[in-house]
């Protein structure tokens, strides 16, 4: 059987797949640089995915103001109606209104940059942390058989990229599941301490030194990875991305997700290549004590949220034309809130798109409504808009990623599935 | 029956500390279990994966005793002389203070108090010192103490049972947990392991069970919430009849990732109908906490007024009504002495101790053990110790260490120790592995793929070369009884390889750290060199 598969996967999508998809990723090792075309130059696409670990409450970030069933649910921790409390919900369209603090994101939807997609999520059902953010990751929902991530399938796809391991970058210490894989990627927690860390000139003499040390001395990923980090240290030292600072008037919120994120903006303003980056931003599971639209942990979690986005698109300015970021969450919190003024594991949530080339300034996706019927298992915001729709659309229409079928293998995609962020 | 309930009444009855001398001495017999013969390589396997790595002597002292012999020294840790995790305790004793008084001494005070910059600094500062301690309790006796295979089964329990140390009271309980909880069972009996992790403050904080109450109960003489005003309230919209919950009720966190994480596994064969159950059996299970600070204590409690009276079904088991904490003892036994949980925990021993996708024969070895002893954790280990997947070729030097693996065993190799300062967790956090500091509950995870990546190789040869040089923050090192300086380059090599790599190194590595001393005229920076390269290579990162 996993003979056909792999067959077939040959066929439709190359060897790289054939590595990709875990066959023998240790000792095949990565894709090396060696289908290199030259460089794509300006105006080559970056995507930016932020990954909202620990489910956030969509029901809490996109207020549904106009279902009552969202009051009747709620009551320690609902966002008033818009314009009936000083903390209530900014409106959007009418039936939807922002939390109002992630009002630094409230003009970005008004100029069309921003669009939400509603009720998005994964057609599994686990509420376990781990198998959904694995599932999304990989992009194979029920598959925990799955290694590498879809971000990675998506480098290891499109051939005619640049000469540069920047490509996928995680900024942090850890390679997400979802850049993992045969196509190169790096983890950097902090671009200025990247490298051998020692003065001049024993710093060039230690660096080749540890190279010399791994190139000749290991096969397969061990190899390679140690070959990406030293050809990233050249690079950044070359192209020196510290110098840019953000654009006037921008500053970033204190804290490792504005951090994260100017870190990404001097990557791209670098032109190193990057075209897929990844944040993680944690804090979301607010099980106790969620808080309202004025204050709680769930309040501050998204004051954080929207400043370090906004701070992110007023830095980048024009260059934002070349740039989508792309939020996720594993899945979203229960409708009814909890004995502890908190919510629990739930199913759909909301996901948000940014950037110069999405049609903002709309709700999309098919609300199903919170009424006890419409609900997933009796309980939950139904998902509508399959998780993969909308990663998809993405990776084909802002990326050019043309064989959908080898970021999600066994899911039938096509755009009429798409939910339209883009087009 | 027999073997539900007196271990478990012990267990719960006893907030007292268990040291590892409470397990009965075991033995080996050479005709009931086969071991390889201890030549080096077989023993610096053995030290890679059963401890922290050697220190200088320990591979003589395998090749000694045997792996027989070690084993039974290991398995039997009150045996050991413990001096030196003892001295290496003590220097972080902080952290083993009692948590109320913990809680006395580092809890922010009044609003007006923290509204003090000053004292607001103070306050943070007093809880990093109070964070460094608790992470370098772990990491200074995982690194001294010479009971290594209760070291290594004490971290791995505390990672399975994972608690983050930044919420709410586990803060003060994190310590205690592990000291308490974790490390007296550590060798021990899973299902005593279980019961106490699940009645600790710390977990119960951590995945929020204190909170969970039947729904519509209230504690004696305090009447039912009011049902709070919504403030903001458009009046076009009439109030709506309230929900059919109670202000207070259940939460599911601490029974799904019991049943997903703790024990069953997420493919154990249970339904969100059996969380529910498990939360429902669950309610009352709480934490009595100091009334004000310098009065009370932190302990396990069960309030009978928080516990759902109905009937539940778990697992297709009936749990009558009415029997109010006994029904959590006996969900404890069935999910401790359920399959699905000897395979889980048999796969996870086996993907730390032999590879990371462990082959079918030692899991099923594992597994036949846990299921004949009743998940005695100490037959476990011997099973995966005596299984050939564990000796074979291919599973030798295969494992990617952890963050913690690679610096307790640098640290171990160069004989070196954590001075007075909490500095060295600094390394495990910039690598990505700083200790009771995992959010989720399902704590860090122990495959390459999860730890192999450009920029944590880079800070592995960076911390490598402090090491060496002298230069990590919070530890000291001495070099000269290891590899003492010598003019002889060749010399120097042998020793590094012997010292650091436990003579293991590959003959690329060994030349390339030969070639790149060669022309430093000063003898002592090509030592530096030689074992910072050595720290940094390739070999040194496999176990």
């Amino acid at each position: 059987m996993s003979h056909d598969v792999s067959r077939r996967v040959f066929v439709k999508a190359g060897a790289l797949s054939l590595v990709s998809l875990g066959f023998d990723p240790l000792f095949l090792g990565r894709t090396a640089y060696a289908q290199r075309v030259p460089a794509r130059g300006p105006g080559s696409k970056t995507l930016v995915c932020i990954f909202q670990r620990g489910a956030v409450d969509g029901l809490s970030m996109i207020v549904p103001y106009a279902d009552e069933w969202y009051y009747r649910e709620r009551r320690r921790i609902v966002v008033p109606r818009p314009g009936s409390a000083p903390d209530a919900a900014l409106d959007l369209d009418r039936r939807f209104g922002l939390h109002p603090r992630l009002g630094a994101l409230k003009p970005l939807f008004d100029a069309g940059q921003l669009a939400i997609v509603e009720a998005v999520g994964s057609p599994d059902p686990s509420r376990s942390h781990f198998d959904a953010q694995d599932f999304m990751e990989t992009g194979t929902p029920g598959d925990r058989a799955t290694r590498d991530g879809w971000l990675n399938r998506c480098l290891a796809h499109d051939r005619e990229h640049r000469d540069t391991p920047f490509r996928g970058v995680a900024m942090g210490p850890q390679l997400p599941r979802a850049l993992q894989g045969s196509a190169p990627a790096l983890a950097i927690g902090d671009l200025q301490a990247f490298g051998i860390r020692a003065p001049e000139p024993a710093r060039d003499r230690l660096t080749a030194a540890f190279e010399a040390l791994w190139s000749g001395a290991e096969t397969g990923i061990v190899a390679s990875t140690a070959a990406e980090s030293f050809e990233a240290i050249r690079q950044l030292r070359a192209a020196n991305p510290a110098q840019y600072r953000p654009a006037d008037g921008v500053a970033y919120p204190a804290g490792p997700l504005g951090h994260a994120l100017l870190q990404v903006a001097q990557l791209v303003k670098a032109d190193l290549g990057a075209e897929i980056l990844f944040v993680d931003v944690g804090g979301w599971d607010t099980h106790v004590n969620q808080g309202n639209g004025a204050n709680g942990q769930l309040a501050t979690r998204l004051d954080d949220f929207g400043q370090a986005l906004a701070a992110f698109a007023r830095d980048l300015g024009e260059r934002m034309a070349d740039v989508v970021v792309l939020t996720m969450s594993e899945f979203g919190r229960t409708i009814r809130e909890n004995g502890d003024a908190g919510t629990d594991h739930g199913h759909a949530t909301a996901m948000f798109v940014l950037g110069g080339p999405v049609r903002g300034g709309r709700v999309l996706g098919r609300w199903p409504g919170l009424a006890p019927e419409q609900r997933f298992e009796g309980r939950d915001l139904a998902v509508t808009t399959d998780f993969r729709d909308l990663f998809g659309e993405v990776a084909a229409r802002h990326l050019g990623v043309a064989q959908l079928e080898v970021l999600f293998p066994g899911y039938d995609l096509s755009a009429d599935r798409f939910p339209g962020v883009l087009a | 029956m027999r073997k539900l309930l007196s271990p478990l009444l012990v267990a719960l009855a006893a907030c007292a500390h268990h040291g590892p001398a409470d397990l009965a001495p075991l033995s080996l017999p050479p005709d009931s279990v086969v071991l390889p013969v201890a030549d080096s390589a077989a023993a610096v396997h053995l030290l890679e994966r059963f401890a922290f790595g050697a220190r200088p002597g320990d591979i003589a002292h395998v090749e000694a005793v045997g792996i027989r012999g070690w084993l039974e020294e290991q398995l039997n840790p009150s045996r050991l002389d413990d001096a030196a995790g003892d001295s290496a305790l003590r220097q972080y004793r902080l952290a083993l203070r009692d948590p109320a008084d913990l809680y006395a001494d580092y809890a922010p005070g009044p609003p007006a108090a923290r509204a003090d910059s000053a004292a607001r600094r103070h306050q943070m500062e007093g809880e990093r010192r109070l964070a460094g301690a608790v992470m370098m309790s772990a990491l200074a006796r995982h690194i001294a103490s010479r009971r290594q295979l209760l070291e290594v089964m004490t971290d791995f329990w505390t990672n399975h049972f994972n608690v983050f140390m930044a919420k709410g009271a586990d803060r003060w309980l994190t310590a205690d947990f592990v000291e308490h909880a974790i490390r007296p069972h550590a060798l021990g009996r899973f299902e005593d392991l279980l019961v106490a992790t699940a009645t600790h403050p710390a977990m119960l904080v951590y995945l929020d069970n204190a909170q969970s109450v039947a729904p519509g109960s209230h504690p004696p003489g305090r009447p039912a919430l009011a049902v709070m005003p919504r403030r903001g309230f458009a009046p076009m919209f009439p109030p709506l009849p309230a929900p059919p919950r109670a202000e207070a009720g259940l939460n599911e966190n601490y029974a799904r990732e019991l049943m997903e994480l703790h024990t069953l596994g997420v493919d154990g064969g249970y339904t969100q109908e059996d969380v529910i159950g498990v939360a429902r059996i669950l309610t009352g299970w709480g934490v009595a906490q100091p009334r004000r600070m310098g009065v009370g204590r932190y302990a396990f409690e069960f309030h009978a007024w928080a516990h759902d009276a109905g009937s539940k079904t778990v697992l297709g088991v009936e749990f009558p009504s009415g029997h109010g904490m006994d029904e959590g003892r006996k969900l404890l036994h069935l999910l401790a002495e359920h399959p699905a949980t000897a395979r889980h925990l048999s796969h996870q021993l086996c993907a730390r101790f032999v590879a990371d996708a462990p082959p079918d024969g030692c899991v099923d070895a594992a597994v036949a053990a846990w299921r004949r002893t009743g998940g005695d954790i100490r037959a476990v280990l011997v099973a995966i110790a005596a299984s050939p997947d564990f000796w074979a070729p291919e599973n030798r030097a295969a494992k990617f260490k952890a963050p913690l693996a690679f610096v307790a065993s640098a640290v171990r190799a160069l004989d070196g120790a954590p001075d007075t300062t909490a500095r060295l967790v600094g390394a495990l956090q910039q690598l990505g592995e700083p200790l009771f500091m995992h959010l989720t509950p399902d704590g860090y995870q122990d495959a390459a793929a999860d730890w192999l990546n450009s920029g944590a190789i880079l800070t592995r040869m960076n911390l490598a070369l402090a090491l060496a040089s002298g230069r990590m923050p919070g530890v000291t090192v001495d070099l000269d009884r290891l590899a003492p300086v010598t003019s002889d380059y060749d010399a120097l090599v042998r020793n590094v390889n012997a010292a650091v790599l436990g003579g293991q190194g590959s003959e690329h590595t060994l030349q390339v750290i030969r070639q790149q001393i060669g022309d430093l005229p000063n003898a002592v920076n090509a030592r530096a060199m030689a074992v910072g390269l050595a720290l940094g290579s390739p070999d040194f990162q496999r176990e």
